[in-house]
């Protein structure tokens, strides 16, 4: 399993972790994934190296900005 | 933005949400502009815990703009003290091919001229389309936040 941290914009509340999370789980080979609002942060769980494209891309069709990938 | 002062309660949070939310959508206008134009610039809001500042509260009209919900708000009761405004409404929103609900127990307070200051705001999921108890302002169609 590979955990990647993801900072991300614009995330008010729980409606807004609902809609990254329902994006990203989208993505192959994610399993998890935890929003910490207040944190801008995004945890994401999967069984693969994740294609950070494919990650940016989930997240903007959400409606947010990746900033930034931290691990 | 009229004052609270001058203003019915139910009036005033439902016309503050509705044309915040509808200026956001208009154009492409500088968002911070427009956030500016509603909020003094220490505004904090917490939204079921989540702690928003001025920074945040602009971070989010980004998705706000990306997904353009739609919403229409039932204002069920409203009351104002001062320059302080309790309230309990239900939005209901469509974003994303998706529709729901939620009722919203609102605590804010504002300035003289009409700006949020502070806010605090419970919010619990209701089943899409359920009407609140007492519509009191069925505003249409309108575009908010969700």
């Amino acid at each position: 399993m590979i955990n990647s941290i993801y900072t991300v914009l614009g995330m008010a509340c729980g409606h807004c972790a609902d809609a990254v999370t329902e994006e990203l789980e989208r993505v192959p080979g994610v399993t998890a994934v935890e929003v910490h609002v207040e944190a801008d942060r995004v945890s994401v769980t999967s069984d693969r190296e994740l294609d950070l494209a494919q990650v940016r891309a989930a997240v903007e069709e959400a409606g947010y900005e990746l900033t930034a990938h931290n691990t | 933005m009229r004052p609270l002062s001058d203003s019915d309660p139910k009036e005033f949070i439902a016309g503050f949400f509705t044309s915040f939310s509808e200026e956001l959508l208009r154009d492409d206008e500088d968002p911070a502009a427009i956030v500016d134009r509603y909020h003094t610039k220490d505004i904090i809001e917490t939204a079921d815990g989540h702690r928003m500042d001025r920074d945040k509260l602009i971070a989010h009209t980004r998705p706000v703009r990306k997904n353009r919900p739609i919403s229409r708000m039932e204002v069920h009761e409203a009351v104002a003290d001062g320059d302080r405004i309790a309230a309990r409404y239900t939005l209901h929103v469509q974003q994303r091919k998706k529709e729901f609900a939620m009722e919203v127990y609102f605590f804010g307070q504002f300035a003289g001229d009409g700006r949020m200051r502070r806010a605090h705001m419970l919010t619990r999921t209701v089943p899409a389309g359920e009407k609140g108890d007492q519509a009191t302002a069925a505003l249409g169609e309108q575009a908010a936040p969700a």
